[in-house]
């Protein structure tokens, strides 16, 4: 895993962590959403990748 | 991407995020997170505000804080740090309603070349995937890092 001091040198955001947010991985928010991202997986898959 | 963000919290896996929102309405305090799915590496992008007294996220909210752009940039900033950790990653992305959606394609046209250096983009119409191109209304959106 990258440092935070690793991320910020990359240019990209600062990030400063708090744990108390934590609690919210293993919450079912935004469910209606993840469903439906599981039903465009089931019905549709993911594009091709032709180039990177 | 340089434009104006707010600054980013997050756990230590950086799946979830929150920001605090500053317009006309006082400060909203904004949730992101970056859910698993059914497919390994395939993960669902959103966000919504968090109201401070219950904890409850809501997503369909309309917050008329006036810095739409600086919220959906500060989204984007952390597209960027998720996927720095998880390079292989897939992002889904769709608005809660149409007119969100669209706000979204507007936001990612508006920026597409930048976001397209780093990011493949594809959008989702009539139930096929296709690289993303100005101006289609697309239901939803998918990024991964080049």
């Amino acid at each position: 895993m990258k440092t935070i001091k690793e991320l910020n040198d990359k240019n990209i955001p600062i990030v400063r962590i708090d744990n108390s947010l934590e609690k919210y991985k293993n919450m079912p928010i935004f469910q209606e959403k993840v469903d439906k991202a599981n039903e465009v997986l089931r019905t549709v898959g993911l594009p091709k990748l032709t180039h990177k | 991407m340089r434009l104006p963000r707010y600054e980013l919290k997050a756990e230590k896996s950086l799946m979830v995020f929150e920001f605090s929102s500053e317009g006309p309405k006082g400060q909203i305090t904004k949730l992101i997170k970056f859910s698993e799915t059914t497919l390994k590496g395939f993960y669902n992008l959103a966000f919504g505000d968090k109201h401070l007294e219950t904890g409850d996220i809501d997503d369909t909210v309309v917050s008329n804080n006036g810095d739409s752009e600086q919220v959906l940039t500060t989204v984007v900033s952390a597209v960027y740090s998720f996927t720095e950790v998880e390079k292989e990653a897939w992002v889904y992305a769709t608005g809660s309603t149409k007119s969100r959606t669209r706000l979204y394609r507007i936001g990612i046209t508006k920026y597409f070349e930048e976001v397209n250096k780093d990011f493949i983009v594809f959008g989702l119409i009539n139930g096929e995937w296709e690289d993303f191109t100005k101006e289609i209304e697309y239901t939803a959106f998918l990024v991964r890092r080049r």
